[in-house]
């Protein structure tokens, strides 16, 4: 595995203003693999630009060099900030950011579909071959592994994730029930959407300025209502994400009281996205009433990131084992060539020394004859070859060059080397993947 | 005979909450709850088995002891666990009910038979079969109830004390605890109430009266009433955290009402016909 490169920066190495310089996406994208292949000595490549960071991983002589030229003609002040890895490291590399184990938050989940998507962008400009074909494919199972058997990707990693938690472990889900929005903040509409895929039917939503409502109302989805209706507002809905600009308190206990009277005791959640807070902390005393503030999201928030933080050990034992993995049938890959040719020769032999018994006896055998001498021929081969077979493949396993020579030599084959490895795998590279990862 | 059966069945049934709480700890572990669920299944049709054997082992005297009775509740409580799976999609109640079959087991695992006295004509009476079966099967419900009531305040300690911790992302939502605890209550409310009304139908040809002054007569009627009062609260908007700690403490009552047969002379409810019709004649 000497001959992987990667060269990259991300939000670990370079800020956002060299960042935004030298990512890109779309036809952008295609025209700089075509342009990193159009190189001498460059004999794949692959590019994975996403907002956190710009990789290019490239195989072949003189790859490193053009990898490099490929962000300082983009920035010159790149420089100082990219990384280099190349062989294992590489691979690791590409592993530890397809299981999200290298993302700005740890274990998010986009970052597989971006990877996959980089790796279909490089194969349908034929930038990326069979190298990388194989490369993605264990990055991908890698990741899925570390999905499967850790809990990296559990809990909520955003304020609005913890609150759609929230009000799903105490609702359920929220068909047929209402969510009302209070103010206009940022945050407090980023909320209000999330939980509308909680299946939620309607989006109430009121402030003391009327066209700020109506104007928010349109940006969810939901219906403006006056300020002076938060009473009813609040026996109505059974979510309410709180934040305003308001210095003090605007949901009292005294408030919440007559509208627990009102709903008859069906439970509300009262999320306070504000600071300085808009909801009384003494609110939640009554039972039934569930008050959260930011704080509190925030501390979800934390713990999901130490938790995840204590997961990604595990998860980099995974990747460990998996690097290796694809070193191993690297190597093992090298001595395939001798065996793929020994069998293809024995197998023409067989034929054709079939085919010219069939003709010696002429019409003298019925269909079923003829099936069991080709069958013959072919258990011949097979039998003879079982005892090579296993032997080359041992020695590949183990790196042993000199029995694959040996074999050839005797067998005499034509260099096995001669042949290029790319070409011996079929095109339709995404055909492949579909392939490769069921087999796993 | 059937005490080897019933252990059999008893063996399931620690399979199953073995699988069952490997799911509620790893939740990863989607399989365990399928099998808990596979086992409980076997487990209830080995125990129904079991209590077939007994009846014609014993001639149906067994259920009038405590050992007999609570095998027959446990065999409910399985079956409704299983109804209940079927409608629900929530594996952790099977790790808080399973455990509680188990110990409604126990006696008749461990304890010693007792001697099974001279059966009574009274157990002919149809009446009594079904007061028997109503009774354990509203008293199953109601510790069905009881162990989702206990999920929703182990629940509620974590959303409203914003704990978050291990069981508040293994635990189901507080709406969906409080909706099935009261449809359990209600449901198990309906069916005790059948078991009583047979029972002072069973009582009135045994004893001559439908209703005697008796100790654990009078704690089945608090029972009935206490269940029956939380049917009716819940209309009043009566749920939730309330609503659970009542489930809990008509569960008391029901292990009250269990008990109190157990203390000689405090009542002369069960095995006791004979005698007491033999005095009335």
């Amino acid at each position: 595995m000497k001959d992987v490169v990667l060269v990259g920066l991300s939000h670990k190495s370079a800020p956002i203003a060299v960042r935004e310089k030298v990512a890109f996406s779309g036809d952008a994208l295609r025209d700089a693999l075509v342009h990193l292949k159009s190189h001498d000595g460059v004999a794949e490549a692959m590019v994975i630009s996403t907002c956190n960071r710009v990789e290019v991983y490239v195989t072949g002589q003189g790859s490193y060099q053009a990898a490099r030229r490929f962000f300082l003609d983009r920035a010159e002040e790149a420089g100082p900030h990219l990384y280099e890895h190349c062989g294992p490291d590489a691979a690791r590399h590409l592993f530890r950011v397809a299981a999200s184990l290298d993302s700005m938050v740890l274990g998010e989940q986009q970052i597989l579909g971006q990877v996959k998507e980089a790796y279909g962008v490089a194969s349908a400009a034929q930038a990326a071959g069979s190298f990388f074909s194989r490369l993605c494919n264990r990055a991908f199972a890698t990741a899925k592994r570390v999905r499967t058997e850790t809990d990296i990707g559990r809990g909520a990693t955003s304020m609005s994730q913890v609150a759609v938690e929230l009000v799903e472990k105490i609702f359920g889900d929220l068909k047929g029930r209402s969510i009302v929005l209070v103010g206009a903040g940022k945050m407090g509409a980023l909320s209000a959407k999330a939980l509308a895929s909680l299946g939620a039917d309607r989006i109430l939503v009121t402030n003391r300025s009327p066209e700020r409502a109506v104007a928010l109302a349109e940006q969810v989805g939901g219906e403006a209502r006056p300020w002076a209706q938060l009473p009813e507002l609040l026996v109505e809905a059974d979510v309410a994400i709180v934040s305003t600009g308001a210095p003090h308190y605007v949901i009292t206990p005294d408030l919440v009281q007559v509208a627990m009277k009102a709903r008859r005791n069906r439970s509300l959640c009262l999320i306070d996205l504000a600071v300085p807070r808009n909801v009384d902390p003494a609110c939640s005393e009554r039972s039934d009433v569930y008050a959260y503030d930011v704080d509190d999201l925030q501390k979800v928030v934390d713990a999901t990131r130490e938790a995840r933080a204590g997961e990604a050990v595990r998860a980099e034992a995974i990747v460990e084992a998996e690097v290796m993995a694809f070193a191993a049938e690297r190597e093992s890959r090298a001595a395939l060539p001798v065996l793929a040719m020994l069998r293809r020769q024995a197998e023409e032999i067989a034929k054709a020394e079939a085919e010219r018994t069939l003709a010696a006896l002429g019409e003298k055998l019925d269909e079923k004859g003829r099936r069991s001498v080709e069958a013959m021929a072919r258990a011949i081969v097979n039998k003879l070859l079982h005892g090579p077979t296993a032997r080359l493949k041992e020695a590949a396993g183990s790196g042993d060059q000199v029995l694959p020579g040996a074999a050839a030599a005797l067998f005499g084959l034509d260099e096995p080397n001669k042949e290029p490895r790319p070409a011996a795998e079929g095109p339709g590279p995404t055909g492949q993947v579909v392939v490769l990862s069921e087999k796993r | 005979m059937s005490i080897w059966i019933l252990r059999l069945a008893a063996f399931l049934y620690l399979g199953a909450a073995a699988a069952y709480v490997a799911h509620f700890a790893k939740p990863r572990l989607v399989r365990a709850a399928s099998i808990g669920q596979v086992l409980v299944s076997i487990a209830f049709v080995v125990h129904g088995t079991s209590i077939g054997f007994a009846c014609s082992e014993f001639r149906g005297a067994e259920f009038f002891t405590l050992r007999g009775g609570l095998v027959m509740t446990a065999w409910l409580a399985a079956g409704g666990l299983l109804a209940l799976l079927r409608f629900y999609h929530l594996p952790a109640v099977g790790t808080f009910v399973t455990p509680l079959i188990l110990l409604a087991l126990g006696p008749a695992l461990f304890g010693r038979a007792g001697e099974i006295g001279p059966v009574p004509d009274v157990v002919r009476l149809p009446a009594l079969k079904l007061h028997i079966g109503a009774v354990s099967l509203g008293i199953a419900l109601f510790t069905i109830a009881f162990g989702v009531a206990v999920m929703y305040l182990l629940q509620e300690r974590e959303v409203k004390g914003k704990r978050f911790g291990a069981l508040f992302s293994r635990l189901p939502s507080l709406e969906s605890l409080d909706r099935l605890t009261q449809r359990l209550v209600r449901a198990g409310f309906v069916v005790f109430t059948v078991g009583i009304v047979l029972g002072s139908i069973v009582a009135q040809k045994a004893w001559g009266s439908f209703w005697t002054w008796d100790a654990q007569l009078i704690f089945a009627l608090a029972v009935w009433v206490l269940y029956g009062a939380m049917v009716q609260l819940r209309h009043n908007g009566v749920h939730g955290r309330r609503y659970a700690l009542l489930t809990l403490a008509g569960f008391a009552l029901v292990l009250t009402l269990i008990g109190i047969g157990q203390v000689p002379g405090l009542t002369q409810h069960q095995g006791t016909f004979q005698a007491r019709s033999g005095g009335a004649s």
